[in-house]
């Protein structure tokens, strides 16, 4: 849900005809208004970056400031609610020659300020890629694109299966908002990766912390948002093309999106967009992955209309993949597994082939949205968004069964649907004095889970419903916030225990609360300070687990006693940006009572297959401290140096102990080189990059069958630029390689590490097409 | 205000109930479809034809019960037996005769057996499949010198790669028996 502002600057420049001195007379006025209802925003602040020179809009949303000499400005537009804005303003142009200045030679200038609506903390770091750094990452899942961001990395089952990780938290400790709707898919699974296509988005955004007070319960670790742009409303047709295509695996992803609004018809806005990837066996340095291809089909429609205060959006997206699991990774017991691994490499050799067999994964998510708000004439603003989400997960295993006929039907081994519908009601009350804004708002979900197959997770029905409520204060440099909520669910599972039906009720309800500050020290220095607390009710598979996880080569045994985990986190980071030089340093402690967590059983568990090491989820305390650094510095023309540090230590508290599958600490460095602009030719740069990735060195002893991997090094190149065909067409090209040197390496975050090494080198070329406005 | 704030969330809240459904009434039984719940290894001792019978069983599968059996071989030494193996799905109704469905499917499936020490037990495949590989539906196990150990019992699967090693493909049985052998 975004909000734009609209400042029609009206700039003025004019001097004062012969024989008087140029006086400080131009002045910079306009109107700040919602684009949604083109209502005046009122109590905006709008000041001169460095100065005290700021205004605050009148109850028309009008400002003006005055007595301006003639030079460049950056002008701030700043209202609770929103990000702040910045537009340089140059208020040169013409003002050399003499002239005296008639009323028809009035310089009008109408820039368009869009800020975006924040829902985020404005107190907890939130890291965006968007823009180029986005274009980069076009074609990689979504755990893929956001790995640039310090303090979030990912999990991976292979190469093709990426989960995001936010400072050593992932899955069901992560929320995804996919265009304003929390995204419920299994997210338990260590396998199942989100149903997104990065496609669909414009604006990436990572909120790193406990977030659970806007978006509810679950998001400890943090929450990731993924934004398309607004809706063209009025605007004309305009759209882009982007094809994509890899070496590794020979990849190709074509993605478009056409978009506009509709002539005579005022007040629509439309869009379509569609992707389509496909890849095959992927490499390492040494031999191929067999059966790691992918096929993936997905879309998306939106259309919506805007009268007065009134707006609607309907949305529509529909993913559909199916993922080739590394079929070397299949193993019956724990004597497959240690074969493999003294092997150290597969004993499944193949070559390159598009062909997808078992096991893969064959998974649909659909998503339904309609959103409507109206934006009252006295600044109150109320939206409701109800959606239905469709999640159909398949996986078939390596082998089919042994039963001809069955065989035959090709029947997945493992089906899931989970079917959820969500409603947010938030009014946002009309500001206070231009000072204070907030929102209050309900929540509920309902979804219900139907399983066939293989024994994994319980069918289940789950009903939730939260209230929040969320304040926010700005005076000159300081801005606090502080929120509640409070959160009920229900939770009953329904499962057949030797032919007889049991069913489970459970009630889980928690309050959590968020209190936050930022302050600007000076124009460059900035400092901002949360502390909340969350909480998080056991998923089905902590609940009743209970079987071999294949993947894992683990016994696993969930537990139905457990009852929620409750996080305390806080984070605090201090932001230098001057033109030359930004660096962000970010610490945070994460405290997390009754952690959920598989803790190893000193008695191995008999199955059919042999002993397997014996797991049973269980509560303890755990601790998450971490420290996040990023600096940019230019420190020649042209060329920038960028440094971005993760460190985190994970601890169990209770039992002093390590924790399992926590992220190594890494370090990211790179050197730009930008080409400035030559005629058609806009932002032209080069650059190389390098990626160090320490051994993880924290875990507990004796806790895996094979000791994390070695630390590793991977160097990657990029080069890029735009070329404007004309005014309305844009080529964007981009080539880069991933894995320069073909480095053979394994990351300890990936759960194929006892099979294969990862991939090798990569290379990508990106062709963008921008068409229209 | 407050009206339409108060209209609305009754309508939000009424939208959530106009599709609910139990997923309790729709509840599956589990079905696996590479589930052994029973194994069972059948000495015939050469000559006498006398039959002994060890199994191992776990009728719920992995997870709930522990097994309910798994017996220890018990054979006389210097003796020659005649192994033949079963295996059963208990879990389906009727229930699954995998026995069968191995000796079908013989060209991607090895049964090996391991005694250990090895001087407790000698081996002999006494069929092939199609590829002139060994299969261990039946064979020939001669007990050695007396003595206490193990014979593990391996059944690999290995579709469209097996070779007759034990290496490719992997376990569907992996099952280590304690042996006497007197």
């Amino acid at each position: 849900m975004k909000k734009y502002l609209f400042l029609h600057l009206i700039i003025i420049t004019s001097s004062i005809s012969y024989g008087q001195n140029p006086s400080c007379t131009c002045f910079i006025k306009g109107v700040v208004l919602d684009q949604h209802s083109s209502q005046p925003i009122v109590g905006a602040t709008v000041l001169l970056t460095g100065t005290t020179n700021g205004v605050f809009t009148d109850n028309k949303g009008r400002y003006e400031i005055r007595n301006l000499c003639p030079g460049s400005y950056q002008l701030e537009a700043r209202i609770v609610g929103y990000s702040v804005y910045k537009q340089t303003i140059d208020l040169t142009a013409g003002h050399e020659q003499n002239f005296t200045l008639l009323e028809q030679e009035v310089h009008l200038k109408d820039v368009e300020i869009t800020a975006q609506r924040t829902d985020a903390p404005s107190s907890q770091p939130l890291t965006t890629i968007s823009g180029n750094d986005l274009e980069q990452t076009r074609g990689q899942t979504l755990g893929e694109s956001l790995k640039g961001i310090t303090g979030v990395t990912s999990m991976q089952t292979g190469s093709s299966i990426s989960k995001p990780v936010i400072h050593g938290l992932h899955s069901n400790r992560v929320l995804i908002m996919n265009s304003g709707v929390r995204q419920e898919g299994q997210q338990w699974g260590s396998e199942h990766a989100p149903e997104i296509d990065p496609f669909v988005a414009t604006r990436l955004s990572v909120i790193k912390g406990a977030a659970g007070v806007r978006y509810g319960s679950d998001a400890i670790g943090g929450v990731i948002l993924v934004e398309p742009e607004e809706l063209p409303f009025n605007k004309p047709l305009s759209g882009e093309v982007n094809l994509v295509g890899f070496t590794n695996g020979r990849q190709g992803v074509a993605s478009s999106t056409v978009q506009g609004g509709i002539k005579g018809l005022s007040g629509f806005g439309w869009r379509a967009q569609g992707t389509i990837k496909r890849g095959g066996n992927l490499r390492t340095p040494n031999y191929f992955l067999d059966n790691t291809g992918i096929s993936e089909k997905n879309f998306s429609l939106g259309a919506g209309y805007r009268h007065k205060g009134f707006g609607i959006d309907l949305f529509y997206s529909r993913f559909d993949t199916k993922i080739g699991i590394f079929s070397g990774s299949h193993i019956g017991s724990v004597t497959d597994l240690l074969n493999v691994i003294n092997n150290g490499e597969p004993f499944v050799k193949s070559g390159f082939s598009y062909k997808i067999g078992r096991p893969d994964q064959n998974v649909t998510h659909d998503l339904l949205k309609a959103e409507t708000h109206y934006n009252f004439q006295d600044g109150n603003r109320l939206q409701w968004t109800i959606a239905q989400q469709v999640n159909n997960r398949n996986e078939y295993d390596l082998h089919v069964p042994r039963n001809d006929s069955i065989a035959a039907l090709n029947h997945p081994e493992l089906t899931f649907k989970l079917n959820t519908l969500t409603n947010d009601v938030i009014w946002d009350h009309k500001p206070i004095a231009g000072k204070i804004a907030g929102q209050v708002g309900v929540s509920t979900l309902y979804q219900y889970n139907l399983m066939t197959g293989r024994p994994l997770i319980p069918n289940f029905n789950q009903f939730n419903i939260s209230v929040f409520w969320i304040e926010r204060y700005v005076k000159n440099d300081w801005e606090f916030e502080a929120g509640v909520r409070y959160d009920y669910r229900k939770l009953s599972t329904h499962r057949i225990v030797s032919r007889q039906k049991i069913s489970n009720y459970f009630d889980f309800h928690n309050g959590s609360g968020t209190v936050g500050a930022t302050r600007n020290l000076t124009e460059h220095l900035s400092a901002r300070i949360n502390a909340g607390s969350t909480w998080r009710a056991p998923n089905v598979s902590e609940l009743f687990s209970d079987g071999v996880h294949h993947g894992a080569a683990a016994f696993e045994k969930g537990d139905s006693t457990l009852h929620p985990e409750k996080a305390f986190n806080s984070i605090a980071s201090i932001k230098y940006a001057s033109e030359k030089l930004t660096i962000e340093i970010g610490g945070y402690f994460n405290y997390i009572k009754d952690f959920i967590y598989l803790k190893p059983q000193p008695e191995p568990i008999l199955t059919v297959r042999g002993a397997f090491p014996y797991f049973k989820y269980t509560q303890t305390d755990a601790s998450f401290k971490g420290i996040d650094v990023s600096a940019a510095w230019q420190f020649v023309k042209n060329i920038t140096a960028t440094s971005k540090l993760s460190y985190l230590k994970a601890y169990d508290t209770r039992n002093d102990n390590y924790l399992v599958m926590i992220p190594a600490n890494r370090w990211d460095n790179q050197v730009k080189y930008e080409i400035p602009a030559l005629a058609n030719l806009h932002n032209v740069f080069f650059s190389v990059g390098n990626l160090w990735v320490a051994r993880q060195k924290r875990v507990p002893p004796n806790s895996d069958f094979m000791p994390p991997p070695a630390a590793y090094s991977l160097w990657n190149i990029q080069a890029g630029g735009t070329i404007h065909i004309s005014n309305k067409q844009q080529l964007e090209i981009g080539l880069s390689v991933q894995n320069l040197f073909n480095t053979v390496y394994r990351d300890y975050m990936n759960r194929f590490r006892y099979y294969a090494d990862d991939i090798g080198r990569n290379a990508s070329l990106r062709l963008k097409w921008k068409f229209g406005a | 205000m407050n009206r339409k704030l108060t209209w609305m969330l009754l309508f939000g809240i009424a939208a959530l109930f106009t599709q609910c459904k139990d997923s309790g009434d729709e509840v599956e039984a589990d079905d696996e479809n590479e589930l052994i719940t029973s194994v069972t290894l059948t000495f015939t001792e050469v000559g006498t034809g006398t039959v002994t019978t060890f199994a191992y069983k776990d009728p719920d599968g992995d997870g709930g019960n522990a097994p309910t059996k798994f017996d220890t071989i018990s054979l006389k030494a210097n003796t020659s037996y005649t192994l033949t193996p079963a295996f059963l799905d208990e879990s389906k109704t009727p229930i699954d005769d995998i026995t069968a469905e191995i000796k079908e499917k013989a060209y991607e499936h090895l049964l090996v057996y391991t005694p250990n020490p090895t001087t407790l037990l000698t081996y002999t495949y006494g069929d092939k499949d199609t590829n002139g590989y060994p299969i261990g539906l039946t064979g020939t196990a001669k007990a050695g010198a007396a003595g206490t150990g193990t014979l593990k019992v391996q059944l690999r699967h290995q579709p469209n790669a097996k070779n007759g090693t034990i290496t490719p493909g992997s376990d569907d049985v992996n099952l280590d028996f304690n042996l006497k052998v007197k």
